[in-house]
């Protein structure tokens, strides 16, 4: 998952306007009660998403993880809702069916956890449509630089750009040391086959980030790097960026109103 | 003279002997100076306190005088001193912060605080000056190893230093990358840059060397050019075997796109010590991960051991293969430990002793792995390899960034599997290495340009 290049008008948009908008969505997904209110949000951004025009491998990713997410959620929020009241509409384990029922309180789905269920699954999959459109459309160094110009200590930015540039190597290089051990004939079998995995794929890949890390610093040292630096690139607030503000506020306002329980 | 460095003495904290001793050294402008020595000879520490990371990174004991360009790294943040010295590591990866070349390129200049303007313009001559302007755009991690090379060199001409320190900048390059370099070193140069070049592999170099100096053990001594000849031959072993490798036709590729490997016939007999050579991003790695079973054919026919387009699985234990990156196959807490982790697994039986012995690792082996030098840890990853007795084995780039002494094992290691009746099948893009093989074969943009058996 990471930026694709296109030009539409949400990638043309400051980061600084992706920040404010992704704010104003996080306070959303808190503050909606209603399905309703929550439907509606979840509409706006996903259109925003298909609007961003994503590649078919990133679509078919973000459908996965909400199946996931749904299936999940409504499933164990039906099983295991806990405040009153509450219909069951399927009874598994009954309570008096002896230890069993005794010992699980009786087992059943219940009607309102379901619908429960939907609304917080709801509030996932909006959460994970906006953080996949923000990553999307958004040069990492620009988002970064946004970060900065609304107050983020540059030395934090610095942190969080050279994790980004360095993360996939290290997933690289874990790759590489699963394939060592399997050719050292390490195989994987269950639960314990996992742990010895891991025993054996932690050390390496720790020294060896560490001692990567000591490179970076060393090469950062000799680059001049301080924590302070002048920025060539710039961002530019333009007025599409106003308006695209007004216009989040407004749709902000208007959902917290009218779904947000406030009237 | 642009750097005077008198009876100068440092050692690191926790060691009870310095890393260098009484050195006395000048340079002056339009020089080139190469360094040699083995690994631990002092050559990183020397260039260390040249650029201010000694002491103010790493700080010792030291005595005596550096002085650089009339002052003393000492006195003066590394960030004043990177004004005027700038340095290239070995490892690229470790030296590019930013997502594309134009932004790694101004990074230094940005941390200098110049006015937009200045970056702007430093950021492009640089890219100019060292080739890079076509490629400006690109994303950092799509550039090949002597791309990635010539960008740490231009971020740093970019900061415009009088002093270069290049600590083996070249030991991943192939060919191309080592010429391409070559005229890199002869642009600065003639800009009258001081240059003071770290290097095991120097040959190619030496028409633009000045002066010449060798460490050993943190000293100077006088220095001696290294023998050509090739001791380590196994020129004419293997030709009359049977067949244990075979491709026929065989096309490799990754997920999308042209395969890398395409159309590839060779048969590999027994007891044969095969080199792949070619350029980076040719194909020998992705042929050599094949061979292992840890890349799937996308067409034809390969055979390994009798079997046909083998998973990695059905080969394991009989196919040994090495990693680039020795610390990537290192896992557990002891020397000796490494060595029996394949066969305890395997569940066989294998006399450690023997490969600690044949090793030169009898002494450290119950160091930590990670504790050992990175010649050693190679060749520890090679043994640890050897221990589980495969009928073949792959080594990629297996003579990286080895000292001589390293060679030296390194290569009686092989020479005892060899006589054992194993296979050797390793990629290199040295000419030293590849010379040893009784076959070479070339290989270019995927296909096999040639195919020498040597006798």
């Amino acid at each position: 998952m990471k930026f694709v290049n296109r030009n539409t008008l949400f990638h043309r948009l400051d980061p600084r306007t992706k920040i404010a908008m992704s704010l104003m969505c996080a306070c959303l997904i808190v503050v909606l009660r209603t399905p309703e209110g929550l439907l509606v949000l979840f509409s706006i951004l996903l259109a925003t998403f298909f609007f961003a025009r994503p590649p078919v491998a990133y679509v078919k990713t973000l459908m996965y993880l909400m199946g996931i997410a749904v299936i999940f959620t409504v499933i164990s929020q039906g099983f295991f809702y806990y405040f009153e009241p509450k219909t069951s509409i399927l009874t598994i384990v009954p309570e008096n069916w002896g230890w069993i029922g005794k010992m699980t309180g009786g087992l059943a789905i219940y009607r309102e956890g379901l619908i429960y269920g939907a609304v917080q699954s709801l509030r996932l999959c909006s959460a994970m449509v906006l953080s996949m459109t923000i990553v999307m459309t958004t040069y990492p160094s620009d988002l970064i630089l946004g970060l900065e110009r609304i107050g983020v200590p540059e030395k934090v930015g610095f942190v969080v750009t050279v994790s980004i540039r360095f993360l996939p190597a290290i997933i690289e290089e874990a790759k590489r040391i699963l394939i060592a051990q399997k050719l050292r004939g390490l195989s994987v079998k269950g639960v314990r086959g996992g742990f010895e995995v891991m025993r054996y794929l932690l050390p390496p890949l720790i020294i060896d980030s560490l001692r990567h890390a000591r490179r970076i610093a060393l090469a950062a040292a000799v680059r001049a790097y301080t924590g302070e630096r002048t920025h060539i690139r710039t961002l530019r607030f333009s007025r599409t960026d106003w308006i695209a503000v007004v216009i989040s506020t407004f749709i902000t306002l208007f959902l917290v109103f009218f779904y947000g329980g406030l009237l | 003279m642009m750097i005077r460095i008198e009876n100068f003495t440092f050692a690191y904290p926790d060691s009870d002997k310095p890393a260098l001793e009484n050195i006395s050294l000048e340079a002056a402008k339009g020089e080139l100076l190469l360094v040699r020595g083995k690994s631990g000879s002092g050559k990183s520490t020397l260039l260390y306190c040249l650029n201010g990371i000694v002491p103010h990174i790493f700080n010792g004991e030291y005595s005596g005088r550096v002085q650089v360009n009339g002052f003393s790294p000492g006195d003066i943040s590394i960030r004043e001193i990177s004004k005027t010295v700038g340095t290239v590591f070995q490892n690229c990866d470790s030296q590019i912060f930013m997502m594309r070349v134009e932004d790694d390129v101004a990074f230094g200049c940005e941390n200098l605080r110049m006015s937009k303007d200045e970056i702007l313009r430093r950021r492009d001559e640089a890219l100019k000056v060292m080739g890079l302007w076509e490629m400006r755009r690109k994303e950092t991690f799509k550039l090949s190893g002597g791309q990635k090379q010539r960008l740490a060199i231009s971020a740093i001409y970019a900061m415009g230093p009088k002093i270069f320190l290049l600590d083996e900048p070249t030991t991943d390059l192939d060919q191309d990358g080592r010429k391409d370099f070559f005229n890199i070193l002869k642009q600065l140069k003639s800009e009258g840059k001081l240059i003071i070049l770290a290097e095991h592999q120097y040959e190619g170099y030496m028409p633009l060397v000045d002066r010449i100096v060798t460490l050993d053990n943190g000293r100077v001594v006088p220095s001696v050019y290294a023998s050509d000849g090739h001791p380590d031959s196994f020129q004419g072993y293997g030709s009359l075997a049977d067949i244990i490798i075979s491709c026929k036709d065989l096309c490799v590729g990754y997920e999308k796109g042209e395969p890398v490997l395409k159309n590839i016939d060779i048969e590999v007999r027994r007891g044969e010590v095969v080199a792949l050579s070619g350029r980076n991003g040719s194909g020998k790695t992705t042929l050599l991960k094949s061979l292992a079973g840890i890349l799937r054919p996308s067409a034809g026919c390969l055979t390994v051991l009798e079997k046909v387009n083998p998973r990695l699985e059905t080969l394991t234990g009989n196919v040994g293969f090495l990693f680039q990156n020795p610390d990537e196959q290192l896992f557990t807490d002891c020397v000796e430990e490494e060595i029996a982790f394949g066969p305890r697994h395997l569940g066989k039986e294998v006399d450690i002793e023997k490969y600690l012995h044949i090793s030169g690792l009898y002494d450290a082996r119950s160091s930590h792995p990670q504790t050992l030098s990175r010649g050693q840890r190679q060749v520890l990853a090679v043994t640890s390899i050897l221990a589980m007795e495969p009928e073949i084995l792959l080594l990629d780039e297996p003579t990286t960034g080895l000292d001589e002494t390293n060679w030296g094992r390194l290569f009686s290691l092989l020479h005892q599997c060899v006589k054992e009746g194993k296979t050797v099948v390793f990629t290199t893009h040295n000419r030293k290495a590849a010379g040893t093989a009784s076959r070479i074969i070339h290989i270019d943009e995927g296909k096999i340009v040639s195919d020498e058996i040597r006798k």
